[in-house]
Formats: structure tokens, sequence, C-alpha cells
């Protein structure tokens, strides 16, 4: 076995011995016996760390996690905890215990551009870890604990700069946004050496089980064969319920789920529902000529351009005329620009969206903070100003706000205004649980960004229970929609472990939304 | 530690190296800090620079440091020192590097005529940490006998019941050595290795199981691939660095002690 020896000691104690240097004081010498016997790591296993820690107490289930992620997964593992239940809390732990332990001497933690100062400050306040916000032009080889934007990293000259340091552990926050593993940032991970490596999702399956296979295989090749048996076992048409039980025991080897409900903590309930809105007659016109433009025209005969422009004629009209106006410019025929000329002038007049109208009724019977996701930047201006003539305060919240601006709002948000009208890129990892209703005006393909959603109010420090409505207009895309949700969760409870309710509370009695008629689900008849 | 034993560890501290403690309370202490400490803890080389350049009257800083936060909120101000607090751990190291060498004497009573001879003794503490996915710690203090060669071990705990000063006593007559204190280490490390040797090895067979098994499962991800990608490499030498057994022997400190 290798064996190494490191002292200096002996060249010091020659110069004392030939009377060249002073001896030290039997006191001190006293003193750093003890220091270091009583800073002994006695133990291969359990948590040395939170001695060094007297000013955090980590819960049970986060305590737990660190320590299985230490000692059964040997330091490789996908931390996947519900929204909210600090999972950078057990990152921080696991870190902590490795630097402790001299395990790891240099790590990477790689984080979306809004979270890199939160993990900086979470470091140093929590953990004493003294971590470093990368910048351009940085030397990373006197930095131990770097933390650096994915998308940052991934590029030159940052990316060779890391390629030059030898990191121990690796931390990416927010790997989902790691499931297509055609991506730069999948490559760049999968290249970068994982001696330690934790990965942080709260969903990890978004759309279907290959994004778990590619997780896994970031984090350990092989763990689930490799491509083809997978696909071959496993592939979403003919798996079985046996299939699945394995499945779900081989990623619970790399991976820690903890959800709300068996933290032993008491949460306040997510009151969900699904609201139905009926389109008033001009609006189902509309929605018709918009869906049979397929058919008019080969300027939108791609699937893709109709289901966007349904989908936002159920946002609203202001959405609907951006892309149109953007789109009719390519129509040559005569007889198209006039069919879309004519949808055009129906969208200019001015009506107010049915949907609109019952997120205005909801917010006002609600008469406490609201936050509104919506996909769509038109609808948001449109939202802001309706509100306003209904004498409701609203502010605006997206991804092309500054980070001053996105604390600006914020706090207006929590003094003055009693909306926040969001998307979802804006909304990423900000915290509000002093809001406790929750409007998804537009549904995402997604059931991952609605979780993502409600986890910004539902979470650690919530105190009173969370309303969650999901709007969705009948007889549109959207019935289709919430089908295509469900589906999904049902494949990431099947595989991953059960969800918190999502799209209905009532769709936890094992009732599937293409059977039972979500609209007709108690919580909405009472 | 807990805080009380943080607490008396500051004060022991500052005491030895002639900090004078300006007020001492149960929960936090107030120090004035000598130029030499100043320049070893404060961190700021500038300000030693241009006082000594511009012949400007030193100031060396004062502290308060406490032992328990509750004192943060009866309005004593200053820096909250726990296990784990940046200041803790430099002081640790300040102390570790200020406590390396001794040359210790048993002081005799004055009224034992008889045998007033000291032999001379090499103490070394070693501390061996075991390495792979996981570590742990032993220390180890070890004494050898100049005239004898006889080892034993828990040498500075031995030393707990005994009065030493770094002076010899008077009229007594110190044995020279007959194996010579170099000689010595080089036995000590010798026995050092004996020992870590007689260990239970079980650790290291764990992590080498672990270490085959996951270097089995990475080579069936790429079975049949004549030219395999680069990631193949970085991730065996990734799974290599995890498991790979090591240990390393570090001496803490150590030195020459004369005993009856």
């Amino acid at each position: 076995m290798l064996i190494e020896r490191r002292s200096d000691w002996k060249e010091g104690f020659v110069d004392r011995l030939e009377n060249s240097a002073p001896w030290d004081s039997w006191t001190l010498y006293k003193m750093s016996y003890d220091i270091t016997k009583s800073n002994l790591i006695t133990d291969f296993s359990g948590l040395q760390s939170l001695k060094y820690l007297p000013h955090i107490k980590p819960l049970d289930h986060q305590l737990e996690a660190a320590q299985r992620v230490i000692e059964e997964m040997n330091g490789k593992a996908i931390l996947a905890d519900e929204v909210g239940l600090g999972k950078t809390i057990e990152a921080g732990l696991i870190l902590k215990e490795y630097l402790i332990r001299g395990l790891v001497k240099k790590a990477l933690i790689l984080v979306p551009a809004s979270l890199a100062n939160q993990w900086v400050e979470e470091l140093h306040y929590k953990f004493h870890i003294p971590a470093m916000l990368y910048r351009k032009n940085y030397e990373l080889d006197y930095v131990d604990v770097v933390v650096m934007s994915l998308d940052t990293a991934k590029r030159s000259p940052h990316k060779e700069k890391i390629d030059a340091q030898e990191y121990d552990l690796i931390i990416v926050d927010e790997a989902h946004k790691l499931k297509n593993h055609k991506t730069i940032s999948y490559q760049f991970v999968q290249n970068l050496k994982k001696k330690f490596c934790l990965l942080l999702t709260a969903t990890p399956i978004q759309n279907d089980v290959f994004e778990l296979f590619y997780l896994v295989t970031l984090l350990k090749q092989g763990h689930l064969g490799n491509y083809e048996n997978f696909s071959a076992v496993f592939s979403a048409r003919k798996r079985d319920a046996e299939q699945d039980e394995y499945l779900k025991e081989l990623v619970g080897q790399v991976m820690v789920r903890n959800k709300r409900s068996d933290t032993g903590i008491e949460w306040t309930n997510r009151r969900v529902q699904v609201i139905p809105i009926e389109f008033t007659e001009e609006e189902r016109k509309i929605y018709q000529s918009v869906s049979a433009l397929k058919d008019i025209s080969p300027v939108f005969s791609d699937a893709f351009s109709v289901i966007t422009l349904q989908r936002e004629m159920c946002s609203s009209q202001l959405a609907t005329l951006g892309t149109l106006q953007k789109l009719s410019g390519e129509c040559m025929k005569p007889e198209e620009i006039d069919y879309v000329a004519d949808i055009i002038q129906q969208l200019e007049k001015p009506a107010i969206h049915s949907k609109a109208q019952k997120a205005a009724n909801l917010i006002l019977k609600a008469n406490d903070k609201v936050i509104l996701f919506t996909e769509y930047r038109a609808t948001q201006n449109y939202l802001h100003e309706y509100f306003y003539s209904q004498g409701i305060s609203s502010v605006i919240f997206n991804g092309k706000l500054s980070k001053n601006s996105r604390e600006w709002v914020k706090h207006l948000f929590k003094q003055q205004a009693q909306v926040l009208i969001a998307t979802e890129s804006g909304a990423e990892g900000i915290n509000l649980q002093f809001c406790h209703h929750v409007i998804n005006y537009d549904l995402p393909w997604n059931p991952m960004k609605l979780e993502q959603r409600i986890g910004r109010v539902h979470r650690l420090g919530q105190t009173q229970d969370v309303h969650i409505y999901n709007l969705a207009i009948k007889e549109t895309i959207e019935d289709h929609m919430l089908h295509v949700l469900q589906d999904k969760i049902g494949v990431f409870e099947k595989v991953v472990g059960d969800l918190d309710d999502i799209l209905t509370t009532a769709g936890k009695e094992g009732q599937h939304v293409s059977e039972a008629n979500p609209r007709l689900s108690p919580s909405i008849l009472q | 530690m807990y805080p009380k034993q943080i607490h008396d560890y500051l004060h022991q501290f500052f005491n030895e190296n002639n900090c004078e403690v300006i007020e001492r309370h149960e929960n936090y202490l107030q120090v004035q800090l000598t130029i030499e400490m100043d320049k070893k803890i404060m961190n700021r080389p500038f300000y030693w620079r241009y006082v000594e350049s511009v012949n400007e009257t030193p100031r060396p800083a004062q502290l308060t440091l406490i032992t328990d936060i509750q004192q943060l909120k009866n309005g004593v101000k200053g820096e909250v020192v726990h296990m784990g607090s940046p200041r803790l751990h430099q002081l640790f190291q300040a102390t570790k590097e200020m406590g390396l060498f001794v040359k210790m004497f048993e002081q005799l009573s004055a009224n034992q005529d008889s045998q007033r001879v000291l032999t001379p003794w090499l103490c070394v503490n070693y501390k061996v940490s075991y390495h792979c996915h996981q570590t742990k710690e032993v220390l180890y203090s070890l004494g050898i006998n100049l005239m004898t060669g006889a080892v034993f071990q828990e040498f500075n705990e031995m030393m707990d019941a005994r009065f030493l000063a770094d002076k010899p006593p008077e009229q007594v007559y110190q044995l020279p050595y007959i194996i010579t204190p170099m000689r010595a280490l080089a036995r000590l490390d010798a026995v050092i290795d004996r020992i870590v040797d007689e260990q239970d090895q079980t650790w290291a067979e764990e992590a080498k199981k672990k270490w085959r098994k996951d270097q089995a499962v990475l080579d069936y991800f790429y079975e049949g691939q004549e030219n395999k990608a680069d990631s193949y490499e970085v991730e065996k030498q990734a799974i290599a660095e995890r498991f790979k057994p090591k240990i390393t022997i570090d001496i803490v400190n150590g030195g020459l002690f004369y005993l009856q």
C-alpha cells in the first residue's frame, strides 16, 4: 500500500539540536497536541462537519441525505429532493465534510447565473466555506472553491481554464438543464473528471425516462447500462411494472429523493384546482380561424407554428397578434394574406380575454398576494394593464430584468403590489413564502415546470395553505395539454417516486385525467 | 470542542504569547495583541510596512472574541469564535507552528537526595491518516529511551503527571545519550511503520472491492468499442482517485525529555 511521509519536522529538529534555533514553549506544545487530538477524525463514517457548524441545525432528512451520499453512494449522487427541502444545505454539508476530511481540496460549483450569488453567500455564512464567485480573468490556481455559471463555464476560454485544474468535487445545481445529451452543457459536464459529483435537481425526469438515463449516465457511466440495452428494455411503449420497479431500485442507488410528506415536518397543504374557462363566441371564432391556418397557407403547415398560435390565443389576443404579424410577412398568395389580415383585424378589436377576466376574479376573491405565471411576455403586459383597469396593482417579473431590478421588483411585490406577473425564467430560484396563491395562467408542456413554479411559494417557511389554480380553456389545446401533463406525471411516479400534487388535489386518489374529468374534481365543486 | 474549552484555549493561548487579557468574562474575552501577534494573525502587512517605514508608534490591534453567541444579544460587539470559524482555525495553525519542538527537564523536589540523575528520551507525536473514499486519523505518541532504546506508547499522556520545565533543576546529572536523537528518530519511524502495518486492513480491501466494481461497470459501458472516447480515461482516473487506498504519516511535534 502507498505510504506517504509528510514532515519537514526533521530538519527543524536538527536545527534545535545544533542550537541554531530556540526551542518552543511547553504550553504551546501541549496545546498543539491537545488540539490535534480533539480534532482527530476518529471514524471512517459519521459526519464530522456538524461540530464545526454549531450555528446551523440541519433537518433530519438533510443529515440522512448527506450521510447516505458519503457512506453508501461514495460521493456520487443525484440530490433530487422536492423543491424547497434544502438541497443546497445537503450539498453544503457534503462539501464541508469532504473538505474537513481532506478528501476534497478543490471544488467546482456550476449553477444558473441567477443563483450564483446566493450560493456564494450560503457557503460563506452557513458553512464557512470561502467560496469565490468566478469572474472573467480570474486565475483558478488560487481559488479552492469556485462558483461559476454553467453557461460561462462551458465556453472558451473558461472551459480551458477549468480543464487545467484538478477538481475533486463537481456540483451542478438545477441539473435538469443537462437532460439533453446533445447539448454543449451536457458534453462539457460529461468530460469533467468527477472524483466526487453531486447533481441537484428536484425534477430528474421532465418529459421521458431517457432524461433520467442521461442524467444517471452523466453521473456514473454504465450504471443504467448503455443506451442500446436501456432503450431495448425501458422504451416507453413496452414497459411493465416489474421493469419499472427494477429501474427504480437502480436509480435509488445513486439518487436521494426526500418528499415533503416524509420529512416529518408539518407542511401546509396544497390546494390545487383546475379552473375550466369557456371562450366567448368571438374568441372561439378566432381560435378556429387560427387552427385552420395550416390548411390555408404553407407558412403555417408545420405543426409547431399553429400550436404556438393556439396556445397564445388561450393566453391573450396580444400574444397571438405578435406571432401572427411576424409570420404574416411570409405569406405570398393574396388569399392567404387576406385570411391572415382578417384574423389580425379581429385580434386588434379591443376585447377582454375570458381567461384574464377569470384571473382577475380569482385575484379579487383571494384578496391576498398572488403570483401569476404566464408563458408570454405580451400577455404579461396585457395583464398588467388589464389588472390596472380593474384596480389590481401588479408588477412584472421576467428574465430580462437585471439583478438589481429583480431585487427591486421582489421588494415592490412584498411591500405594495398585489400580483407578481412572472415568466418561468424570471422566477427561477426566488423564494416567496409570504405569498399563498399561485395562478398558472398558461400551462407548460412539462409538469416539472409547474412543480418549480409552485416551489417558489410552497417551501420551508410557508405558514399557510397554498392555493394553486391551473387555468385551462375548454375544447382547446389546453385540454390536450392537461392529458399530456398527467401522463408525464405518471412516468415520473413510476420510476422516481410519488409527486406532490401539481395538477389537481383530487388526482391523488388514482384518478387519471383521461378517465375522470378534472373539472369535476370535488375541490372545484365546493 | 465546547464553548468552554474554546474559551480556556483562547485565554491560555494569548497568555502564553504575552498578549494582555484586558477583560475576561465567562463568555467573551478582550485582548491586547502584541506587535508580534498582530503581524501573525491580523493579516495586515501593508499597515506594518507603513508604520515601520515612517517610524510611527505601532498600534497593535485589540480583539474581542466571543465564545458564546448569546453575548451578542447583550450588546457585546466582537468576533464570534467557534469550531470551524476561520479565526479559530488560524489560531490553531499558529499554535501548531509555535509548538513544534521542545526540550524539557523533569523537576525534582529538593529533599530527594538520592538518584539526582535524569535520563534522556526522544518523543515524537505521529498523526496517521487513512484515506480512500473515506478517511480516519489516529494519533500515536511514541517515546524512546536514548540509553536503552526501550519504546513506550502514549508517551505524551505519561508526561501529564510529571512536573517539567525548560531548565534542568540544580545539581542533577544529565546522562549523555548512547543512541543519538537522529538514530532514535529513525527507530521511531520504523516503529510507526510496523504499527501501521499491523492495523486492520479491511477498509483498504473494501475500497479496492468498490474500485473494481465501479471499473467493471465502466468497462461494460464501453464494451465492444474499439476506440474508446476520452471520457473513458477521465472516468477511469476519477474512479482510481476515489477509491485508491493511501496512508499518510505526519509528525505533529516532538522533543527531548530528561526524565527521572
